[in-house]
């Protein structure tokens, strides 16, 4: 008699697919901050995963000022919008002033001082805001701000507003930076600068100027991952960029680092790969970072360059 | 030049040292070792002071406020019915926190190194209890908890004569919570989910155990106190389980996978805490929510005044507290009627403590075992009403 296995779980499968790609755009956000400033300056940018954290406060403090979740001056999905808006001003702000003061001077120095510089200002970052801000949970309290609503889209499988909302902001982000990048000047003098940043500024480029705008895009696209945090998760804290830059950094460097599609690659595989070792693997839930850095090895094992990245051609 | 500015910074360090070489030395009241700490003697003086441990700040703070107006309650009243006076030496253990219990370890270890300290009330968390064992053993002191549930704490022998709590222990609570899902509630299939702390970890599984063998079917999953996103481990809750069960200790990550189960379509499951998420924050997640939490007698005129002067607010968590600061201040002043105590006298106090149910803020008589438990300990069940939990059994 031929036995069967049991049917697929199709609902389990599908609720971890859109736990994946929720996680995972936030994932991809942070990741093409880190492949940008890799891809001009070669710096490994440890200091972003921590822009995205203030990012998530700045949001949070800008909806106290509209009034709060319970109360807000304007309708929910307004307050978001001016949410967005401030926390990526003020976050790229953020970033350009980084770049100036703790990066560029040290351009011409060894590459390991950057990096240190980096480290820095993470740490200063952190403990600036475990200070002003406190190590309390701050929390954005969604379900009040905009009502959450679960859509039922087929036998068990549900999905919802902040879901859909937070897939689709992230992809049209993204659609926009590579527009910018393709299609605009300014992304044409960043191909340039990372391609040659000497000959480019042969060519009259100014190369200071195109660092500062990488510095500055990265950072908001960094502070909208903070924002879409507190808005699907419902909570931030002072320590939270740590993990998330991290998995931003793992995401940038198994999607190929200094690849923009490579970084929106590597985020989606890391939310996927986060979400369904929980939902499937032994100990997943507890685990998951497990699996996460062990794809990270094995990508590094089978293809160092990442899955989008150009191999480094070195003059023999 | 350079040697100049070489020398100016040798001389900086050098004078920073010596600094706080004197300061070393100047320093009043250090125990010079942990050994003898427990047997030397201390001027009782008009002003005895007492550790209190509790997460002032940190991601239990919301919790760890209320042990702290209890205990600042007891003393505000103590102070002005008595002339000796009591004074908390306050240290915050950031319960939850990112650096595990490194801040709990530290405020110990201040707390053992101060010889004025004659005793202690906390720290809050199981796992804290744990990790300041040595500093607060070795430094003789007794520590009493108002809210350290694990049952193993007073079980290993490893704290006998040292550490007390004013709280009943998981093995009490989860008998409590087992019997309430079957008998009353009565739920076939449970989810537990716990977050991986000594405390939940515990109470995980002795409810799990109970439950099993009554028959109920049993999941068991379990996250980091650190992870905030829930979405992938509540699709693995299957769509007929009856209640999802929380041994945990941070209310807000209670409220925000209550608020992630009903993002994904799993509002209606029953949800279960324990006496760490007896909080607001997670009431208010509505009326399917229930909690067990310590035996407090809310109808105690402390717990009017308490309310009258901290804006209405019950703050029931925190009544425990208010118990373990009595239990320490009354052994200090047995222990200090000669006008001279040393810590051991304090624990052996402690032993000795026997506050009838009149006194005591519980409703009921506050004595303890050989292993640091109270004789009597009971647990209570809640259920959200209207976002506020009231008590059903």
């Amino acid at each position: 008699m031929r036995s069967f296995s049991p049917p697929v779980d199709w609902s389990l499968f599908f609720g971890e697919l859109v736990s994946g790609l929720t996680l995972g755009s936030i994932y991809a956000l942070i990741a093409l901050g880190y492949t940008m400033v890799y891809g001009i300056l070669k710096l490994l940018n440890f200091a972003h995963g921590d822009v995205y954290m203030v990012g998530a406060f700045v949001a949070f403090f800008v909806l106290q000022w509209l009034g709060g979740p319970l109360s807000p001056a304007v309708t929910g999905w307004l307050a978001i919008a001016i949410m967005f808006a401030v926390a990526m001003l003020a976050c790229g702000a953020l970033g350009v002033g980084i770049e100036r003061f703790a990066y560029r001077p040290l351009r011409n120095a060894p590459r390991i001082a950057p990096l240190i510089s980096a480290l820095g200002v993470s740490i200063f970052l952190q403990n600036s805001a475990l200070l002003l801000w406190g190590p309390q949970f701050r929390d954005y309290n969604t379900f009040d701000l905009i009502g959450v609503k679960s859509y039922n889209i087929g036998p068990n499988f549900f999905i919802s507003n902040v879901q859909i909302f937070t897939i689709a902001t992230s992809i049209a982000l993204m659609i926009v930076l590579a527009l910018l990048v393709a299609r605009t000047r300014a992304g044409k003098a960043m191909r340039a600068t990372s391609f040659d940043r000497e000959a480019a500024e042969m060519m009259g480029i100014s190369v200071d100027r195109v660092i500062s705008f990488t510095f500055f895009v990265g950072s908001a696209l960094a502070a909208a991952g903070g924002v879409m945090f507190g808005i699907v998760f419902g909570q931030i804290f002072s320590l939270m960029g740590f993990t998330a830059g991290l998995k931003g950094f793992t995401a940038a460097v198994v999607g190929g680092i200094g690849s923009i599609p490579g970084a929106m690659l590597g985020g989606f595989l890391i939310g996927l790969t986060e979400a369904f070792s929980t939902g499937y693997l032994p100990g997943g839930s507890t685990y998951a970072n497990l699996y996460v850095f062990a794809l990270l090895i094995g990508m590094f094992l089978i293809r160092p360059s990442g899955l989008l990245g150009s191999p480094v051609i070195k003059k023999v | 030049m350079r040697k100049l500015l070489v020398a100016a910074v040798l001389a900086a360090v050098v004078a920073g040292l010596a600094t706080a070489a004197w300061g070393a030395a100047k320093a009043p009241k250090r125990v010079s070792s942990a050994s003898n700490a427990g047997s030397a003697l201390v001027k009782c003086g008009k002003t005895r002071l007492i550790g209190l441990m509790a997460p002032f700040t940190g991601p239990a703070a919301s919790i760890g406020v209320n042990q702290v107006h209890w205990a600042n309650f007891f003393k505000n009243r103590y102070n002005k019915t008595h002339k000796k006076k009591i004074k908390f030496v306050n240290e915050d253990t950031m319960l939850g926190a990112a650096n595990g219990t490194a801040e709990a370890v530290k405020g110990a270890q201040a707390l053992s190194s101060n010889r004025g300290v004659l005793g202690v009330v906390g720290p809050a968390g199981s796992n804290e209890v744990k990790a300041t064992t040595g500093a607060l053993k070795g430094a003789g002191l007794a520590w009493v908890s108002g809210s350290a549930t694990n049952t193993t704490l007073t079980t290993d022998g490893t704290r006998r004569g040292f550490f007390f709590r004013t709280v009943p222990p998981d093995s009490s609570q989860s008998k409590t919570v087992s019997g309430y899902m079957v008998n009353t509630l009565k739920v076939k299939r449970v989810y537990i989910v716990d977050d991986q702390e000594a405390y939940s970890i515990g109470l995980a599984d002795e409810v799990q155990a109970q439950l099993r063998a009554k028959g109920v079917s049993v999941s068991r999953d379990g996250v980091s106190q650190s992870q905030s996103d829930f979405s992938a481990i509540i699709n693995k809750i299957p769509r007929n389980t009856q209640l999802v069960y929380l041994p945990w200790q941070l209310p807000p990550k209670g409220k925000a996978f209550g608020q992630q189960m009903k993002t994904l379509g799993r509002g209606g499951i029953k949800l279960m805490g324990s006496d760490g998420l007896f909080d607001p924050l997670f009431s208010s997640l509505g009326n399917n929510v229930y909690d067990s939490f310590f035996p407090v007698n809310p109808s105690d005129a402390r717990v009017a005044a308490f309310k009258r002067s901290h804006g209405g607010n019950s703050e029931l968590f925190g009544a425990p507290s208010y118990v373990a600061a009595q239990v320490v201040t009354a052994a200090i002043d047995r222990a200090c009627k000669d006008g001279k105590a040393t810590r051991a006298e304090v624990r052996g106090q402690i032993k000795r403590t026997s506050i009838g149910v009149k006194a005591s803020l519980l409703g009921l008589p506050v004595k303890f075992d050989r292993g640091g438990d109270m004789v009597k300990r009971p647990f209570g069940i809640y259920h959200s009403v209207k976002g506020v939990f009231v008590r059903v059994a």
